[in-house]
Formats: structure tokens, sequence, C-alpha cells
């Protein structure tokens, strides 16, 4: 293999302290250059590139395995999944035209509801503090960075770093993940931190008489803008009053399986509503 | 073809650190990076060069998109402690090679973690040795099949 760069008259030592520093100089600067994310996202594309023909080999092979009888039984569950939704998509109709009507009472502008568009994960990154993915749309599919990615169940997170063919998500369980959420039934104004642990988010600087208990649903507000109000963010699991900690420990179960991803849904929110100035 | 071989290796190296196989996955796969280092720089003709060690770290870097310099510094930290010792690691019975190879994986988690602790992104948990000592177990396994691999790729003169 040839020295690049580098001579190999140089003591192996020096060689290794020249690269120390240039680590150095290549993480300060990456740190005070958040867009050089975007660079890298880039870079690493070919890599993602070949994992994603991994994946879809790997998908057509299994179909192609997959039993009659597998089949059949996904059809009856699938079928059985359907006859229970049936209901629900009802319901929806119906509050979506009792929504029409009242908006028209209120005299207000029905908005365009917002879109969604169906993006793959081709890669991830879980460490005990950074829980990321890469999904496989970028700034050319209208990928930006603050976008909601949702998933089945609720919010899973939102977009941190756009490239051309693919960006990055951070998940809610992310260490420097933060959304801001109510009680369903409430307005409280809470917020939602992740831990670093891919099961379970945390709910900071909640007094120790707080009245939030095990079993709360948590919405998002549309405090901030981000999100819109109203999705799924989780479930209450562990309100621990310890005497010792200043604040009330509360745990929080996320709606999404966030370890579990395989297609996440990026979320276009509507335009939000100019408010109205009268002279 | 051997080139070939080592940069086709990095590139799935680098795809199998990525696959999207859920928390368990994540937690418990070893460094294919780093494994796949040690393996050149141990049975390799020729000895590796430390810029495209930290290059491979680099690039690696960029795909798990975390604080950049992280694996680039710890591949070529370890790929040193690797050389300065490296007469007497082949001289080594299998098994003591194998905690060798332990601490090494170790060696350059631990100081992936101190880059990534530094930059903020990451908390202690014990998980975090459970990819060494799986990447150690699986070191023979490694060896062998490479072996067979590079011994089916050799160019044959006639």
């Amino acid at each position: 293999m040839p020295a690049l760069f580098f001579p190999r008259r140089y003591p192996p030592l020096l060689r290794v302290a020249v690269l120390i520093v240039l680590s150095v100089f290549v993480s300060v600067f990456s740190e005070k250059h958040p867009n050089i994310e975007s660079v890298s996202l880039t870079m690493a594309y070919p890599v993602q590139w070949i994992s994603m023909q991994e994946i879809s080999f790997w998908q057509q092979a299994n179909n192609y395995l997959q039993s009659r009888a597998a089949l059949a039984s996904e059809n009856v569950r699938l079928r059985a999944e359907l006859i229970r939704a049936q209901p629900k998509l009802l319901e929806a109709d119906i509050l979506r035209n009792e929504n029409r009507q009242l908006l028209a009472l209120l005299d207000s502008i029905p908005q365009p509801p917002g879109k969604v568009a169906v993006a793959q994960v081709i890669a991830q990154n879980f460490s005990p503090g950074s829980q990321l993915l890469v999904v496989n749309m970028g700034a050319r599919a209208g990928i930006f960075v603050g976008q909601p990615v949702l998933a089945t169940g609720g919010v899973a997170g939102q977009v941190v770093s756009v490239s051309p063919m693919s960006s990055e998500v951070a998940l809610l369980s992310d260490l420097d993940s933060s959304i801001p959420v109510q009680p369903a039934d409430s307005d409280t104004p809470l917020l939602v931190d992740g831990r670093g642990d891919i099961d379970s988010l945390a709910v900071p600087f909640q007094p120790r008489n707080t009245s939030l208990k095990v079993g709360d649903r948590l919405v998002t507000s549309g405090l901030g803008g981000r999100y819109p109000p109203g999705l799924n963010v989780g479930t209450i699991s562990a309100v621990i009053h310890n005497g010792d900690q200043p604040f009330a420990q509360i745990a929080v179960r996320p709606a999404v399986r966030l370890g579990q991803l395989s297609t996440v849904l990026m979320l276009w929110d509507r335009p939000s509503p100019q408010p109205v100035v009268t002279p | 073809m051997i080139a070939i071989a080592f940069i086709l290796g990095f590139f799935l190296a680098l795809t199998a650190e990525t696959i999207p196989c859920g928390p368990f996955y994540a937690l418990l796969h070893p460094d294919f990076v780093a494994l796949l280092l040690l393996y050149w720089a141990i049975s390799g003709s020729s000895e590796l060069s430390f810029t495209i060690v930290w290059l491979i770290g680099l690039l690696q870097d960029m795909v798990l998109g975390d604080v950049l310099g992280a694996q680039a510094i710890a591949g070529v930290i370890m790929i040193y402690l690797l050389y300065t010792s490296l007469g007497r690691v082949r001289s080594l019975p299998s098994w003591e090679q194998l905690f060798f190879i332990f601490l090494l994986l170790l060696t350059h988690r631990l100081l992936v973690w101190l880059w990534q602790a530094w930059a903020g992104t990451i908390t202690w948990h014990f998980s975090l040795l459970l990819g060494p000592l799986i990447g150690a177990l699986l070191w023979p396994l490694f060896t062998l099949a490479f072996d067979y691999l590079r011994h089916a790729l050799r160019p044959r003169h006639i």
C-alpha cells in the first residue's frame, strides 16, 4: 500500500500526532459550521446507496421466499385490521364535514390540508445518546431542516440536516431532542425531552406535587410552530416523587415504536394562518 | 484485485454499521470497520498507511452522522497501538490474540466515546462494552472467512 501524503521516513508517532491535531481541527471546524453536516451527508450517499440496494435485495428475497401459509395469515390479519378501521374512517368523514360547517359558521377560510410523503429509512445510528435515522428523501424532494417526521402512532422526530438525495432525522429519544406538548385533556404547556434511551422520554421541570399521573396521554401543543397541534407523542409510564430530587421524574413511553421504523411520513404542514388585521 | 476487495470490504462494513435492523442489532453489533482495519493490519502483505486509516474513519463519521474525527482518530490510534506490538501479536496463541483484539476494540470504542462525550452527543451505558466483546468473539470466524476470500481472489501466475 502506498503511503499517502506522508513519506514513511517520518517516525510513526509523529504521523499519528499530526493526524490527531488534524482530527481536532476537523471536529472543531464541523462544530462551528453546522452546514458542514449536509456536505458530510452528501459524501456518505454512495455508502447509503449500497445500503439501500442491500435492503431492497433483502426485501425481494423475503417476498420471494415467504410461504403461501404466511401470506394467507397476513391477508387475514390485514382484512381484520381493515374492518376495524372502517368505522374510524367513517367517523373521520363525519368530523371533517362537521369541521367544515363549524369553520363556515366562524366565517373562517378553510385551510388547505398538509401534505405527507412516505420515505424509507436507509440507515440508523443508535448509540446511548444519539438516535438518528437517514431517510431516502432530500432537498430535491422538498425536505427542509426542522420538518416534522411522523410514523404509525404519532410523532417520530424531526429533520436535522438535509442533502440533495437524503436527509437525517433526529428521533424524539435523541439527547438533543425536545418537543412542546400538552396533556390530551388539558392545555398545560409541557416539554418532552429525549434522554438517549430509545423507549423512554422524560418530562423535565415538573414540581413534585404535579397533577400528571401514569396513563396520561401527551399530544403536541403546536407551540413554537414546528409541529402541528394534536399529534400523539406518548403516554406517561412512570411518575417518581423522590424526596432527594428538586423535581418529579416523569417517564414517557413514546407513541411510536422508535426502534422499529422502516418507513416514516414526512409532513409538510399547512401554512400557518395569517393573523387578520382590521383597521 | 486485492485493492478492489479492500475497498469493497470497507463499503460493505460501513453499510453493516448503519443498516436499519432495530435497536437490538444497534446495541450488539461489533464495529465492523475497526475489525476490518485490524484484519488488514495483521494479515495484509504491506503496512497500512495511517492516512488511509484516518480517511476511512472520517468517511465512517460522515456515514454515522456523528461528530467528525471520532472514528478517524480512534482508528489511527488503534492501528498505531497494534503496530507497536505487531511482532508479539502474530506469535501469540489464538485465544491470547483474541484477548488482545478485545483490548484494541475496547480502546477504539472508548476513544470514540470520549470524543463524542466531549461534543456532548453521548451518555455512558454499559452496553457500549458489548460491541468490542462480540467483535473479539467473532474475530476467529472473521479471519477465517477473509483468509478464504483472499485465497480465492489471489492473482494466479501460470
